[in-house]
Protein backbone atom coordinates (compact mmCIF):
# COMPACT_ATOMS: atom_id res chain seq x y z
CA UNK A 1 0.00 0.00 0.00
CA UNK A 2 1.49 3.73 -0.93
CA UNK A 3 2.24 5.91 2.07
CA UNK A 4 -1.04 7.76 0.58
CA UNK A 5 -3.30 5.02 0.92
CA UNK A 6 -2.44 4.18 4.45
CA UNK A 7 -3.13 7.95 5.79
CA UNK A 8 -6.40 7.71 4.75
CA UNK A 9 -7.87 5.48 8.07
CA UNK A 10 -5.72 4.02 10.89
CA UNK A 11 -4.80 0.71 10.28
CA UNK A 12 -6.00 -0.93 12.88
CA UNK A 13 -9.42 -0.88 11.87
CA UNK A 14 -8.57 -3.66 9.47
CA UNK A 15 -9.12 -5.90 12.54
CA UNK A 16 -12.70 -5.30 12.23
CA UNK A 17 -12.90 -7.17 8.73
CA UNK A 18 -12.10 -10.29 10.56
CA UNK A 19 -14.15 -9.00 14.34
CA UNK A 20 -17.33 -9.64 12.18
CA UNK A 21 -19.03 -12.82 10.47
CA UNK A 22 -20.02 -12.08 7.03
CA UNK A 23 -22.14 -13.48 4.29
CA UNK A 24 -21.71 -12.28 0.43
CA UNK A 25 -24.56 -12.86 -1.84
CA UNK A 26 -22.91 -13.23 -5.62
CA UNK A 27 -24.78 -11.53 -8.31
CA UNK A 28 -28.22 -12.15 -9.51
CA UNK A 29 -29.67 -10.12 -12.11
CA UNK A 30 -32.81 -7.71 -10.36
CA UNK A 31 -34.92 -4.79 -11.84
CA UNK A 32 -32.96 -1.61 -11.17
CA UNK A 33 -35.82 -0.29 -8.64
CA UNK A 34 -35.43 -3.75 -6.82
CA UNK A 35 -31.71 -3.19 -6.49
CA UNK A 36 -32.60 -0.07 -4.69
CA UNK A 37 -35.31 -1.43 -2.46
CA UNK A 38 -32.98 -4.53 -1.26
CA UNK A 39 -30.02 -1.77 -0.63
CA UNK A 40 -33.11 -0.29 1.96
CA UNK A 41 -33.91 -3.57 3.34
CA UNK A 42 -30.64 -5.29 3.95
CA UNK A 43 -29.67 -2.40 5.62
CA UNK A 44 -32.22 -2.70 8.03
CA UNK A 45 -32.03 -6.07 8.65
CA UNK A 46 -28.31 -5.96 9.21
CA UNK A 47 -28.94 -3.11 11.33
CA UNK A 48 -31.44 -5.02 13.28
CA UNK A 49 -29.00 -7.65 14.25
CA UNK A 50 -31.66 -10.12 11.75
CA UNK A 51 -28.57 -10.36 9.21
CA UNK A 52 -25.01 -10.55 9.29
CA UNK A 53 -22.68 -7.98 7.53
CA UNK A 54 -23.14 -8.77 4.09
CA UNK A 55 -21.50 -7.77 0.75
CA UNK A 56 -23.92 -8.31 -2.28
CA UNK A 57 -22.93 -8.22 -6.16
CA UNK A 58 -25.68 -6.12 -8.29
CA UNK A 59 -26.75 -7.18 -11.24
CA UNK A 60 -29.14 -5.91 -13.86
CA UNK A 61 -32.43 -7.16 -15.98
CA UNK A 62 -31.97 -3.52 -18.08
CA UNK A 63 -30.06 -0.37 -18.32
CA UNK A 64 -30.50 2.40 -15.88
CA UNK A 65 -29.73 5.60 -14.52
CA UNK A 66 -29.28 5.67 -10.98
CA UNK A 67 -29.84 9.19 -9.48
CA UNK A 68 -28.20 10.29 -5.98
CA UNK A 69 -30.62 10.98 -3.37
CA UNK A 70 -29.97 14.84 -3.61
CA UNK A 71 -29.76 15.07 -7.42
CA UNK A 72 -32.53 16.59 -9.46
CA UNK A 73 -34.38 14.52 -12.78
CA UNK A 74 -34.43 16.97 -15.13
CA UNK A 75 -30.57 18.42 -14.00
CA UNK A 76 -29.39 14.97 -14.70
CA UNK A 77 -31.35 13.32 -17.27
CA UNK A 78 -32.48 13.72 -20.73
CA UNK A 79 -35.81 12.30 -19.49
CA UNK A 80 -37.12 12.16 -23.30
CA UNK A 81 -33.93 10.43 -24.22
CA UNK A 82 -34.04 8.19 -21.87
CA UNK A 83 -37.49 7.24 -22.28
CA UNK A 84 -37.52 6.31 -26.15
CA UNK A 85 -34.23 4.62 -25.50
CA UNK A 86 -36.23 2.31 -22.65
CA UNK A 87 -33.65 3.45 -20.42
CA UNK A 88 -35.18 2.91 -16.27
CA UNK A 89 -34.60 6.06 -13.93
CA UNK A 90 -34.73 5.37 -10.75
CA UNK A 91 -33.31 6.85 -7.59
CA UNK A 92 -31.21 5.25 -4.76
CA UNK A 93 -31.12 6.65 -1.11
CA UNK A 94 -27.80 7.59 -0.45
CA UNK A 95 -26.27 11.19 -2.21
CA UNK A 96 -23.75 10.99 -4.80
CA UNK A 97 -23.63 11.39 -8.37
CA UNK A 98 -25.94 9.72 -11.39
CA UNK A 99 -24.51 6.93 -12.90
CA UNK A 100 -25.39 5.82 -16.15
CA UNK A 101 -25.49 1.72 -16.01
CA UNK A 102 -25.52 -1.00 -19.44
CA UNK A 103 -26.15 -4.31 -17.22
CA UNK A 104 -22.56 -5.72 -19.06
CA UNK A 105 -20.02 -2.21 -18.65
CA UNK A 106 -20.61 -1.82 -14.44
CA UNK A 107 -19.37 -3.73 -11.61
CA UNK A 108 -21.56 -2.74 -8.55
CA UNK A 109 -21.40 -3.85 -4.97
CA UNK A 110 -23.11 -2.81 -1.75
CA UNK A 111 -21.88 -3.62 2.08
CA UNK A 112 -24.11 -3.47 4.88
CA UNK A 113 -22.79 -3.32 8.33
CA UNK A 114 -24.24 -2.05 11.47
CA UNK A 115 -22.63 1.34 12.80
CA UNK A 116 -19.97 -0.22 15.06
CA UNK A 117 -17.85 -1.51 12.11
CA UNK A 118 -17.11 2.25 11.40
CA UNK A 119 -17.28 3.78 14.94
CA UNK A 120 -14.55 6.28 15.28
CA UNK A 121 -13.91 6.78 12.25
CA UNK A 122 -14.69 9.71 9.79
CA UNK A 123 -16.85 9.84 7.11
CA UNK A 124 -13.95 10.38 4.74
CA UNK A 125 -11.77 7.45 6.07
CA UNK A 126 -15.00 5.24 6.53
CA UNK A 127 -15.16 5.27 2.54
CA UNK A 128 -11.74 4.23 2.11
CA UNK A 129 -11.91 1.41 4.46
CA UNK A 130 -14.97 0.08 2.69
CA UNK A 131 -13.19 -0.44 -0.25
CA UNK A 132 -9.56 -1.26 1.11
CA UNK A 133 -10.42 -4.95 -0.15
CA UNK A 134 -11.27 -3.47 -3.92
CA UNK A 135 -7.56 -1.29 -3.77
CA UNK A 136 -5.83 -5.09 -2.88
CA UNK A 137 -7.76 -6.91 -5.79
CA UNK A 138 -7.06 -4.14 -8.28
CA UNK A 139 -3.23 -4.36 -7.28
CA UNK A 140 -2.99 -8.23 -7.73
CA UNK A 141 -4.48 -7.60 -11.36
CA UNK A 142 -1.65 -5.32 -11.81
CA UNK A 143 -3.56 -2.05 -11.74
CA UNK A 144 -1.66 0.53 -9.21
CA UNK A 145 -5.54 1.50 -7.48
CA UNK A 146 -5.61 4.02 -4.95
CA UNK A 147 -8.30 5.75 -3.49
CA UNK A 148 -8.94 9.08 -3.83
CA UNK A 149 -11.02 10.57 -1.43
CA UNK A 150 -13.56 11.37 -0.81
CA UNK A 151 -15.27 8.43 -2.80
CA UNK A 152 -13.17 7.37 -5.98
CA UNK A 153 -11.23 4.59 -6.58
CA UNK A 154 -8.73 5.44 -9.09
CA UNK A 155 -5.54 4.69 -11.17
CA UNK A 156 -2.49 6.30 -13.21
CA UNK A 157 -4.75 5.08 -16.49
CA UNK A 158 -7.88 7.11 -15.00
CA UNK A 159 -10.81 6.70 -12.90
CA UNK A 160 -12.58 3.55 -11.95
CA UNK A 161 -15.08 3.83 -9.79
CA UNK A 162 -17.04 5.81 -7.35
CA UNK A 163 -18.92 5.40 -3.86
CA UNK A 164 -21.67 6.60 -1.69
CA UNK A 165 -23.10 5.84 1.55
CA UNK A 166 -26.50 6.26 3.33
CA UNK A 167 -26.34 5.54 7.23
CA UNK A 168 -30.21 4.87 7.94
CA UNK A 169 -32.61 2.21 9.19
CA UNK A 170 -29.76 1.27 11.92
CA UNK A 171 -27.07 0.05 9.59
CA UNK A 172 -24.58 1.46 7.46
CA UNK A 173 -24.94 1.20 3.31
CA UNK A 174 -21.58 1.28 1.19
CA UNK A 175 -22.23 0.71 -2.35
CA UNK A 176 -19.78 1.23 -5.28
CA UNK A 177 -19.70 1.62 -9.03
CA UNK A 178 -17.11 0.64 -11.03
CA UNK A 179 -16.57 1.09 -14.81
CA UNK A 180 -15.78 -2.33 -16.46
CA UNK A 181 -16.32 -0.57 -20.06
CA UNK A 182 -18.21 2.80 -21.17
CA UNK A 183 -19.75 3.48 -24.22
CA UNK A 184 -19.87 7.24 -23.75
CA UNK A 185 -21.99 8.15 -27.20
CA UNK A 186 -25.19 5.84 -25.50
CA UNK A 187 -24.48 7.58 -21.95
CA UNK A 188 -24.02 11.87 -23.10
CA UNK A 189 -27.45 10.94 -24.70
CA UNK A 190 -29.02 10.01 -21.71
CA UNK A 191 -27.23 12.25 -19.02
CA UNK A 192 -27.17 15.98 -19.28
CA UNK A 193 -23.89 17.52 -18.43
CA UNK A 194 -23.79 20.75 -17.42
CA UNK A 195 -21.59 23.82 -18.26
CA UNK A 196 -20.46 23.77 -14.19
CA UNK A 197 -19.88 20.06 -14.48
CA UNK A 198 -17.85 20.68 -17.51
CA UNK A 199 -15.33 22.75 -16.00
CA UNK A 200 -13.44 19.37 -14.51
CA UNK A 201 -15.57 16.81 -15.57
CA UNK A 202 -16.41 17.40 -19.56
CA UNK A 203 -16.49 15.03 -22.11
CA UNK A 204 -13.44 15.33 -23.65
CA UNK A 205 -11.54 15.16 -20.17
CA UNK A 206 -14.01 12.65 -18.77
CA UNK A 207 -13.00 10.53 -22.00
CA UNK A 208 -9.51 10.30 -20.82
CA UNK A 209 -9.56 10.50 -17.32
CA UNK A 210 -11.70 7.56 -16.94
CA UNK A 211 -10.03 4.10 -17.27
CA UNK A 212 -12.40 1.69 -17.06
CA UNK A 213 -11.31 -2.14 -16.38
CA UNK A 214 -11.54 -3.69 -19.31
CA UNK A 215 -9.19 -1.33 -20.66
CA UNK A 216 -6.65 -1.75 -17.69
CA UNK A 217 -6.91 -5.34 -16.98
CA UNK A 218 -7.67 -6.71 -20.61
CA UNK A 219 -9.79 -9.72 -18.60
CA UNK A 220 -13.42 -10.78 -18.73
CA UNK A 221 -15.99 -9.49 -16.09
CA UNK A 222 -16.31 -12.15 -14.70
CA UNK A 223 -12.78 -13.12 -14.03
CA UNK A 224 -12.17 -9.40 -12.21
CA UNK A 225 -15.56 -10.17 -10.16
CA UNK A 226 -13.79 -13.50 -8.67
CA UNK A 227 -10.66 -12.12 -7.98
CA UNK A 228 -12.52 -9.24 -6.00
CA UNK A 229 -14.49 -11.98 -4.28
CA UNK A 230 -11.43 -13.90 -3.30
CA UNK A 231 -10.11 -10.84 -1.88
CA UNK A 232 -12.83 -10.20 -0.03
CA UNK A 233 -13.41 -13.66 1.43
CA UNK A 234 -9.72 -13.62 2.11
CA UNK A 235 -10.33 -10.62 4.15
CA UNK A 236 -13.53 -11.42 5.79
CA UNK A 237 -14.02 -15.24 5.94
CA UNK A 238 -17.34 -14.58 4.56
CA UNK A 239 -19.69 -17.26 3.35
CA UNK A 240 -22.16 -17.37 0.84
CA UNK A 241 -25.58 -16.00 1.44
CA UNK A 242 -28.62 -15.22 -0.20
CA UNK A 243 -31.62 -12.85 -0.05
CA UNK A 244 -34.11 -14.68 2.42
CA UNK A 245 -37.47 -15.47 1.37
CA UNK A 246 -38.76 -12.18 3.92
CA UNK A 247 -36.20 -9.80 2.75
CA UNK A 248 -37.28 -10.29 -0.76
CA UNK A 249 -40.85 -9.74 0.01
CA UNK A 250 -40.61 -6.69 1.91
CA UNK A 251 -38.42 -5.35 -1.03
CA UNK A 252 -41.48 -6.17 -3.56
CA UNK A 253 -43.50 -4.18 -1.62
CA UNK A 254 -41.20 -1.25 -1.47
CA UNK A 255 -40.53 -1.34 -4.88
CA UNK A 256 -44.08 -0.64 -5.19
CA UNK A 257 -44.70 1.77 -2.83
CA UNK A 258 -41.57 3.82 -3.56
CA UNK A 259 -39.19 3.01 -5.75
CA UNK A 260 -41.16 2.21 -8.46
CA UNK A 261 -43.11 5.00 -8.08
CA UNK A 262 -43.58 8.58 -9.42
CA UNK A 263 -43.54 10.44 -6.22
CA UNK A 264 -39.75 9.05 -5.08
CA UNK A 265 -38.18 9.40 -8.61
CA UNK A 266 -39.06 12.61 -8.81
CA UNK A 267 -38.88 13.64 -5.50
CA UNK A 268 -36.45 16.36 -6.95
CA UNK A 269 -37.95 17.34 -10.14
CA UNK B 1 -33.98 30.93 -11.98
CA UNK B 2 -31.03 28.27 -11.84
CA UNK B 3 -27.69 28.43 -10.48
CA UNK B 4 -24.68 25.85 -10.33
CA UNK B 5 -21.71 26.00 -8.15
CA UNK B 6 -19.08 22.85 -8.09
CA UNK B 7 -16.79 23.38 -5.21
CA UNK B 8 -13.39 22.98 -6.32
CA UNK B 9 -12.26 19.43 -5.41
CA UNK B 10 -15.89 18.83 -3.95
CA UNK B 11 -19.26 18.34 -5.66
CA UNK B 12 -22.20 19.93 -7.56
CA UNK B 13 -24.90 22.18 -5.91
CA UNK B 14 -27.87 23.41 -8.02
CA UNK B 15 -30.13 25.51 -7.25
CA UNK B 16 -33.91 26.39 -8.85
CA UNK B 17 -36.35 29.12 -7.83
CA UNK B 18 -38.38 31.81 -8.29
CA UNK B 19 -38.36 35.23 -7.38
CA UNK B 20 -41.63 36.87 -6.16
CA UNK B 21 -41.58 40.42 -4.41
CA UNK B 22 -37.82 40.38 -4.78
CA UNK B 23 -37.50 37.45 -2.32
CA UNK B 24 -36.36 33.71 -3.51
CA UNK B 25 -39.65 31.58 -3.61
CA UNK B 26 -40.04 27.93 -4.47
CA UNK B 27 -36.19 27.13 -3.52
CA UNK B 28 -35.10 23.76 -4.65
CA UNK B 29 -31.45 22.50 -3.79
CA UNK B 30 -29.78 19.29 -5.42
CA UNK B 31 -26.56 18.19 -6.55
CA UNK B 32 -24.03 15.19 -6.31
CA UNK B 33 -23.28 16.03 -2.47
CA UNK B 34 -23.92 13.89 0.68
CA UNK B 35 -25.61 15.18 3.37
CA UNK B 36 -26.34 13.25 6.63
CA UNK B 37 -29.10 13.41 7.65
CA UNK B 38 -30.67 13.62 4.40
CA UNK B 39 -33.61 15.06 6.24
CA UNK B 40 -31.11 18.38 6.81
CA UNK B 41 -32.33 18.91 2.88
CA UNK B 42 -35.91 20.81 4.02
CA UNK B 43 -33.91 22.79 6.43
CA UNK B 44 -31.31 24.36 4.13
CA UNK B 45 -34.03 25.30 1.19
CA UNK B 46 -36.29 26.73 4.49
CA UNK B 47 -33.74 28.30 5.34
CA UNK B 48 -33.91 30.36 1.88
CA UNK B 49 -36.94 30.78 0.97
CA UNK B 50 -38.53 33.82 1.61
CA UNK B 51 -34.86 35.59 2.28
CA UNK B 52 -34.54 38.89 -0.18
CA UNK B 53 -32.44 38.45 -3.00
CA UNK B 54 -30.78 41.20 -2.22
CA UNK B 55 -29.18 39.24 0.79
CA UNK B 56 -24.94 39.16 -0.01
CA UNK B 57 -23.32 35.67 0.11
CA UNK B 58 -22.31 35.61 3.42
CA UNK B 59 -25.90 36.52 4.56
CA UNK B 60 -27.54 33.44 2.56
CA UNK B 61 -24.80 31.18 3.93
CA UNK B 62 -25.21 32.26 7.33
CA UNK B 63 -28.79 31.47 7.02
CA UNK B 64 -27.92 28.42 5.89
CA UNK B 65 -25.61 27.47 8.91
CA UNK B 66 -27.99 28.45 11.41
CA UNK B 67 -31.23 26.27 10.46
CA UNK B 68 -28.97 23.02 9.87
CA UNK B 69 -29.27 20.66 13.00
CA UNK B 70 -26.25 20.36 15.31
CA UNK B 71 -24.52 17.06 14.10
CA UNK B 72 -25.12 17.60 10.31
CA UNK B 73 -22.69 16.45 7.44
CA UNK B 74 -22.58 17.95 4.78
CA UNK B 75 -19.58 16.05 2.21
CA UNK B 76 -18.79 17.97 -0.94
CA UNK B 77 -20.18 20.64 -0.37
CA UNK B 78 -21.08 23.85 2.62
CA UNK B 79 -23.52 27.09 3.20
CA UNK B 80 -21.55 29.08 1.56
CA UNK B 81 -21.83 26.82 -1.85
CA UNK B 82 -25.32 26.91 -1.44
CA UNK B 83 -25.39 30.42 -1.28
CA UNK B 84 -23.11 30.81 -4.47
CA UNK B 85 -25.37 28.65 -6.74
CA UNK B 86 -28.24 30.88 -5.57
CA UNK B 87 -26.27 34.28 -6.34
CA UNK B 88 -25.54 32.58 -9.54
CA UNK B 89 -29.06 31.60 -10.41
CA UNK B 90 -30.35 35.26 -9.61
CA UNK B 91 -26.94 36.24 -12.25
CA UNK B 92 -28.40 34.20 -15.35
Amino acid sequence: MTAEHEALYPLEVEERWKAFEWELIPAYPEDPAMNLALDEVLTRTVGSGERKPTLRFWAWTTTAVILGRFQSVRNEVQIENAAEAGVKVVRRISGGGAMFIEPPLAITYSIHVPPAFVEGLSFPQSYAFFDSWVIEALRELGIDAWYAPLNDITSAGGKIGGAAQARKYGGVLHHTTMAYDMNIPTMMQILRIGQEKLSDKGLRSADKRVGPLRQQTNLPRETIIERMTESFVRRTDAVPGKVTVEERAEAEELVRTKFDTEAWTYLLP
Amino acid sequence: MHGEYKTPGGKLVVADFEVESERFRDVVVSGDFFLYPEEALEAITGAVEGLAVTSGEGEIAQAVEAAIPDGTEMLGFSPEAVAIALRRGLAS
